[in-house]
């Protein structure tokens, strides 16, 4: 109770505060949004992500290399490596590919409408940790669904669902039960700082709450509620600083993980071809 | 050197004849992030026929300015704009008129580009104006709709000349920008 409390306190707090400031931002920490990059555009990513593994009682650490690229106007793809040391080696343990399109866009003054279908296909050879499944660290399988991101003056809004199906991660099998899932997400973002742009070389400060669901689909219908808040901040107009923390608000799969820490760097080069 | 004289006098014939696009200014739609508005400015820039351009981040506008004498593709700016995941809101371009005759619902050839000039006056314009482009793209799709009164001839909705364009000597597939003062 004192908990929904909270979370009800902190969204109203974050939509005053969005209603507020000067504009809005929608490159979100935890999820995508439904716009791309620009085409013929690379960006490099290095994502790490700190978890504490509340049934081993030990420190994880994510290690993802990533690597963006803007094909068309329309079209993008990011390819990354997971690297882990889950089973005390700290080693390369999957990968996967993702590919959006964006087939709806409805932009004026400030403001915009799109939709994204996006696929991801994971290949994973890493310790399956619950029965929770992700595409972007642990899993393999293929996740694919739809974006919708909108951008009202102020406030960026994006939500997200889709369908997650698993394999096993070679000599780790998972339970029948958990192979299927839909994920769900709902992103705020906001721009703290400048009030007012001036230049490029002027820092941005964005501040974004995330929330980010999945449901089993077996027999046994489990399910869990992240919260994930973010700071972020770009330099240069070309390179990206995120720091967020997601943890769990609602958790009926008895997660290994409930917790984590990204820390995230992103470099992008426009036009590089 | 009679001969060189004649040829300098006959490019400064054809430099003043010839009425020049000298700079453009686009607002794109769709963004409010400086790293959105910086992928639209490289873009802009790679062209070749762009000497500057310079950004009003806040306003998501840029200025551009041409280099003198190059072929200047205006398709190709939205083109960049566009590939850069934004679209052009509005896109006024300063040309340099030398006793040009326009007509309303009339074409106009300027700078090697054709341009079909609505809701103006008939008149001949001399010195610098800026002409609005009122094409798909160009504007938003509201304003695009909201000018399709001032014509009933179809190059408005594909851009290029047709069949309402022959009286006018114009080849079918030419490129027509509809503008206005």
């Amino acid at each position: 109770m004192l908990l929904f409390l909270f979370m009800r306190k902190t969204i109203l707090a974050f939509f005053i505060l969005c209603f507020n400031i000067a504009s809005a931002q929608e490159l979100f920490v935890f999820t995508e949004p439904a716009s791309n990059m620009a085409a013929r555009s690379i960006g490099i990513r290095m994502n790490t992500m700190f978890m504490k593994n509340v049934h081993m009682d030990r420190n994880e650490v994510f290690v993802i290399p990533e690597i963006m690229w803007g094909v068309s106007r329309n079209i993008m793809i990011h390819a990354d490596v997971f690297f882990n040391n889950d089973d005390k080696n700290f080693k390369a343990k999957g990968a996967s590919l993702y590919l959006k399109y964006r087939f709806l866009s409805k932009d004026d003054i400030h403001n915009h409408f799109r939709l994204a279908a996006f696929g991801r296909y994971s290949k994973n050879n890493g310790f399956i940790h619950d029965g929770s499944i992700d595409m972007y660290k642990t899993n393999t399988g293929y996740e694919g669904g739809l974006i919708a991101t909108k951008l009202i003056n102020r406030v960026a809004i994006s939500a997200s669902s889709s369908y997650v199906h698993a394999f096993d991660n070679g000599k780790y099998s998972l339970g029948d039960d958990f192979r299927n899932a839909v994920n769900y997400s709902l992103s705020l973002g906001t721009l703290l700082f400048p009030k007012e742009y001036t230049s490029y070389d002027q820092p941005n400060l964005n501040f974004m709450i995330e929330m980010l669901g999945q449901n089993t689909l077996g027999n046994n219908k489990q399910y869990f509620l992240d919260l994930a808040p973010s700071l972020q901040l770009i330099l240069k107009s070309r390179m990206r600083i995120d720091v967020g923390y997601r943890f769990q608000v609602i958790d009926k799969i008895y997660r290994a993980m409930p917790k984590t820490v990204l820390v995230r760097f992103e470099y992008n080069l426009f036009n590089v071809y | 050197m009679k001969r060189i004289f004649s040829i300098v006098i006959f490019l400064a014939f054809l430099n003043v004849a010839n009425a020049q696009i000298k700079s453009a200014n686009l607002q794109a739609s769709g963004l409010t992030c400086s790293m959105c508005s910086r992928a639209i400015f490289k873009a802009i820039k790679t062209l070749e026929f762009v000497d500057k351009v310079e950004a009003n981040i806040k306003n998501s506008s840029f200025d551009i300015t041409f280099k003198p004498g190059t072929k200047i593709d205006l398709d190709m700016i939205k083109n960049k704009v566009e590939g850069a995941g934004f679209f052009v809101a509005a896109f006024s371009a300063k040309i340099n008129f030398d006793g040009q005759l326009i007509k309303n619902d009339g074409h106009t050839t300027i700078d090697k580009n054709v341009f079909h000039f609505l809701n103006v006056k008939d008149q001949s314009l001399t010195g610098e104006h800026t002409i609005k482009i009122l094409d798909k793209g160009f504007v938003t799709a509201k304003e695009y709709k909201k000018n399709s009164k001032y014509t009933s001839m179809e190059c408005y909705k594909t851009g290029v000349a047709g069949a309402c364009c022959a009286k006018h000597g114009l080849a079918k597939g030419t490129r027509i920008f509809h503008v206005t003062i």
